[in-house]
């Protein structure tokens, strides 16, 4: 039984219920890696992935962050990427755990993340809605598949074309973040 | 008669065709090809996991020239209704015969996470198979989390919701001859 307090978040308990359930053995943020040293030689960032799966010697990082907010921990990931090159880390965005909780049926978690992608599960989504239009496949012989390969009835919406436009003013707020960030680095 | 939700035209749900009836057809011919030569001079049991590999193995299994048995597993699913009663995976309908000793080739629809795959693995691992090789049609890495080898890859495919040849949204989309994309509307404001 997966003790939920023991987590700091609940896409945390839950992605441990998901590898229970798979037979994957894991550990919760068993390593904290320093990243950062003062001049004395201080650690004064550091970074505990969220599991690590012997088995495989993968450590994962699951944010539910909001990909604006991912930043700061893109950084890090690289940092410690750049410092402990042999170990192997996948992070998981809000928007690939969301899809993943679509897949196994999780609605209800899935709805307090950001962003959907992926393969669902529709076991409480009723019946698919229909359209009427028949399409007319065309052959390719790609085999890494493009989604804008083979166009067909209505373009479909990615979350890049999804994705609102930027303000000046929230670019030079950005701009001002990570410029803070890099000197605080 | 049984109601299909009004269903009058199952591919008009469809935005893109990722990969062509056409497409898939010369991919399973090479695959079969392929399999063919890597297997001869030995039997290969076909193994697929209910239910969206089927189509996938039945035309497989006619692309292929040498001496082939098949079989069919299922298992449950996170989050289905086994989920909440033992917590683990359940074999929902295991294999009909041994495979002790012999060569064994997993047949999948689709490979995104892995970790099906990889629990299947280990458990015809424990029936003492001469060897396990993984044929899958479409594999989706962006979602992976346990790393598989894949012996035989049909194609490699972006992060999206595909159905037809097998793979289904609610049941349905399976019939559909090619895979395409699920229009976004139709479960994003489910």
């Amino acid at each position: 039984m997966i003790d939920q307090a023991r987590f700091a978040h609940a896409s945390e308990a839950e992605l441990a219920r998901i590898l229970d359930y798979y037979g994957v053995e894991w550990e919760y943020e068993p390593r904290t890696f320093p990243i950062l040293w003062n001049t004395e030689g201080k650690v004064i960032e550091s970074f505990s992935p969220d599991f690590y799966l012997p088995e495989l010697d993968l450590f994962v990082e699951l944010t539910t962050l909001k990909q604006s907010l991912v930043r700061r921990k893109n950084r890090k990931l690289r940092r410690l990427r750049e410092l402990y090159p042999d170990i192997r880390v996948k992070l998981f965005y809000g928007k690939d755990f969301r899809a993943l909780m679509l897949k196994y049926g999780r609605f209800d978690l899935a709805a307090s993340l950001s962003g959907l992608e992926g393969q669902i599960t529709p076991l409480s989504l009723g019946q698919p809605k229909l359209a009427l239009t028949v399409p007319a496949p065309e052959a390719g012989d790609a085999d890494v598949v493009a989604l804008t390969a083979m166009p067909l009835i209505a373009p479909v919406v990615t979350s890049m074309r999804s994705r609102p436009r930027v303000s000046r003013g929230s670019r030079r707020r950005r701009g001002r973040r990570a410029f803070l960030a890099a000197r605080e680095a | 008669m049984t109601e299909v939700s009004g269903v009058a035209e199952p591919s008009a749900d469809i935005g893109d065709i990722l990969v062509s009836e056409d497409q898939i057809r010369q991919k399973v011919a090479e695959l079969g090809e392929r399999i063919s030569v890597d297997y001869a001079g030995r039997p290969v049991i076909l193994v697929s996991v209910l239910k969206g590999a089927l189509p996938f193995m039945a035309d497989l299994m006619r692309a292929m020239r040498i001496p082939v048995q098949i079989d069919l597993m299922e298992v449950s699913s996170y989050g289905g209704k086994s989920t909440e009663s033992t917590g683990l995976v359940r074999i929902l309908k295991d294999l009909s015969s041994s495979i002790a000793g012999k060569d064994v080739l997993i047949v999948e629809d689709i490979i995104d996470t892995g970790l099906t795959l990889n629990y299947l693995l280990r458990y015809l691992r424990g029936k003492n198979p001469n060897s396990i090789k993984i044929c899958a049609l479409l594999d989706k890495p962006a979602r992976r989390l346990v790393e598989i080898k894949i012996d035989y890859l049909g194609f490699t495919i972006p992060d999206e919701f595909v159905v037809g040849y097998g793979l289904d949204y609610g049941e349905y989309y399976r019939n559909l001859p090619f895979i395409g994309v699920l229009r976004r509307e139709l479960y994003e404001t489910q």
